[in-house]
């Protein structure tokens, strides 16, 4: 669970930017790491957008598979290399 | 849209877009301000410090230097926590077995072939704020996702083992005991987590990781022929006699030892947990070079500080850590082998550390709960816990009797690599989309590279598979 930072009435609305200069800033204020951060950026704001599902092409999903396969393969080739170079040390 | 009262969150179940706008401009900033969290208050604070060296950069002759010195981090852990035991044991094998030849070129190509995957990973983390996992699992949905994770948990736990397998192995040059050498690593991970905070890890790991030039003094101390290593870089010559099948091993057991899933995924974890900004790309790509260079420095110490055991006709074939260190004591002296075996556990210290803390990300990404170091330990316990357990795991099987140690560092690497181009696949889709990537798109060159990499790293694997099956066809 998060520990909000701050609490806000709940009838704040608009937001002023925070001046940020030095020594004037503090990071009490929730104003001044809103102004810090881009929007997508805040914990809060990423979790609850999403970049949607791409629509793969037959190509891209050609390629996943393809490269699915592969990988499936070489493993079971690396399995039959250990095995015969230690077959061989034995 | 509908009125705020009626629709309780402005955020729920929007698209996100790549934006460089400030969070208290934005149309949800009301609902936000009342939802900051630590998390979010530990990252302003080192935007903040990131736009005080801007400002003041601007009007100091040095001033750059403090921004740089803000915005590097992930790109150099992400190589020096590379070059780690294996990875050195690979380049140890290059030097012992080769001598002084195109395996010097060839580690120079391999982190060339690094930096141009690792800056696409800084390009995605800055500019979605999202990691590796997330977006894989956001674009291409959980079938693909629980796919390119279990490449990485596995990879990533394999390579976990052979670091503190790297760990006893170095202070088991001193005498030191198993059980303290790994119960003394675990204590480091740990101490370095538990800061809550990540510049603070992130400082402390590269603290670490810069001993990974211990390997420098070692290669100095072996009294290379420079003009040997002079012709190599330019001629890339000598090039390795004997069995085919052996060298095809180590070419891809050099590439692993570079180009790893791993890296992918933490680089991109780390640079979002930094809170890197599109405009810190330039400062990320500065970074990732960084990194590449000192890490390619390092890693060709290694093969230099053990050409004195090939110039000796000393086997190396199936040395690991300690009977590389041994070895060489009468070759290039006690202090010597002393730095090449610490170099092997400063290696695995920092990998240890990286690689558990990549798979923590990945595991937090996948099962949405909280996954920063920026988090206390109560806000993100299965954070923490996935990267303490996975390390515990690994520190276990090092220290079961008869465990097949020799097993694992003979496959881990070249299982990174032949893992390596689906996890390519998803990088170079993710960098080229526009809904994802915005201006910051892959271009043409960009492209050319990414692929150039992902097509030789099939090309190696096949030729290795296809020496393995039919080991007339290269002599093995």
């Amino acid at each position: 669970m998060d520990s909000h930072y701050a609490d806000v009435p709940e009838n704040q609305s608009a937001l002023a930017p925070v001046d940020l200069k030095p020594e004037q800033l503090s990071l009490q204020d929730p104003r001044a790491v809103l102004s810090l951060l881009e929007a997508d950026q805040v914990v809060a704001a990423k979790r609850r957008t999403h970049f949607g599902r791409k629509n793969l092409s037959i190509a891209t999903k050609a390629l996943l598979w393809g490269l699915r396969v592969y990988v499936v393969a070489m493993v079971v080739i690396v399995l039959i290399s250990v095995y015969q170079a230690f077959h061989a040390a034995h | 849209m509908d009125a705020p009262d009626k629709n309780p969150s402005l955020l729920a179940g929007q698209t996100a877009h790549p934006t460089t706008e400030s969070a208290v401009a934005s149309a949800a900033a009301p609902e936000l301000i009342g939802l900051v969290t630590h998390e979010d208050v530990d990252r302003a604070r080192d935007r903040w410090e990131v736009a005080r060296a801007r400002w003041t950069g601007r009007s100091k002759k040095f001033g750059g230097i403090r921004l740089l010195w803000l915005l590097v981090g992930p790109g150099v852990l992400v190589f020096l926590g590379e070059n780690d035991a294996p990875s050195m044991l690979s380049y140890s094998a290059d030097g012992s077995r080769y001598g002084v030849g195109f395996f010097i070129p060839f580690v120079v190509l391999t982190f060339i072939m690094g930096f141009i995957v690792q800056e696409m990973t800084v390009r995605l983390g800055a500019v979605t704020h999202r990691g590796h996992a997330e977006l894989i699992f956001d674009r291409f949905g959980t079938f693909w996702g629980f796919f390119a994770m279990g490449d990485l948990i596995f990879g990533n736990f394999l390579t976990l083992v052979t670091e503190f397998i790297g760990v006893r192995a170095g202070l088991g040059f001193f005498g030191v005991r198993p059980s303290i050498a790994v119960g003394g690593a675990l204590v480091i991970v740990v101490a370095a987590i538990t800061t809550g905070r990540y510049w603070t890890w992130e400082r402390i790991t590269l603290s670490l990781a810069i001993f990974n030039g211990l390997f420098i003094p070692a290669a100095i101390l072996a009294r290379p022929d420079w003009h040997a290593v002079g012709h190599a870089m330019l001629t890339w010559m000598p090039f390795p006699g004997g069995s085919r099948y052996e060298i095809l091993l180590l070419i891809l057991a050099t590439i692993g030892a570079t180009v790893t899933p791993w890296m992918l995924f933490f680089q991109q974890s780390a640079v979002v947990d930094k809170g890197m900004q599109p405009r810190d790309i330039n400062a990320g790509r500065f970074d990732t070079l960084l990194g590449a260079l000192l890490a390619s420095v390092f890693a060709i110490a290694a093969i230099l500080a053990t050409v004195p055991l090939f110039h000796h006709g000393i086997n190396a074939a199936d040395f690991q850590a300690a009977q590389f260190a041994e070895a060489l004591e009468p070759l290039i002296g006690h202090a010597g082998a002393a730095l090449f075996a610490l170099g092997i556990f400063e290696a695995g210290i920092v990998a240890a550390i990286a690689i558990s803390t990549s798979s923590a990300y990945a595991f937090g990404e996948v099962m949405q709960t909280g996954h920063s170091l920026n988090r206390p330990l109560r806000e993100a316990s299965p954070f923490y816990l996935t990267l303490f357990g996975s390390a515990c795991a690994a520190a276990a099987l090092v220290l079961i009797p008869r465990f097949p140690l020799e097993f694992v560092v003979l496959t881990v690497n070249v299982i990174a690599v032949l893992a390596m181009p689906p996890a390519l696949a998803f990088l170079l889709l993710l960098v080229n989309d526009p809904e994802v990537m915005g201006e910051h798109v892959n271009g043409f060159w960009a492209n050319v590279a990414g692929v150039t990499v992902t097509v030789l790293l099939i090309i190696a694997g096949l030729g290795f598979g296809l020496a393995t099956v039919f080991p007339k066809w290269l002599g093995g």
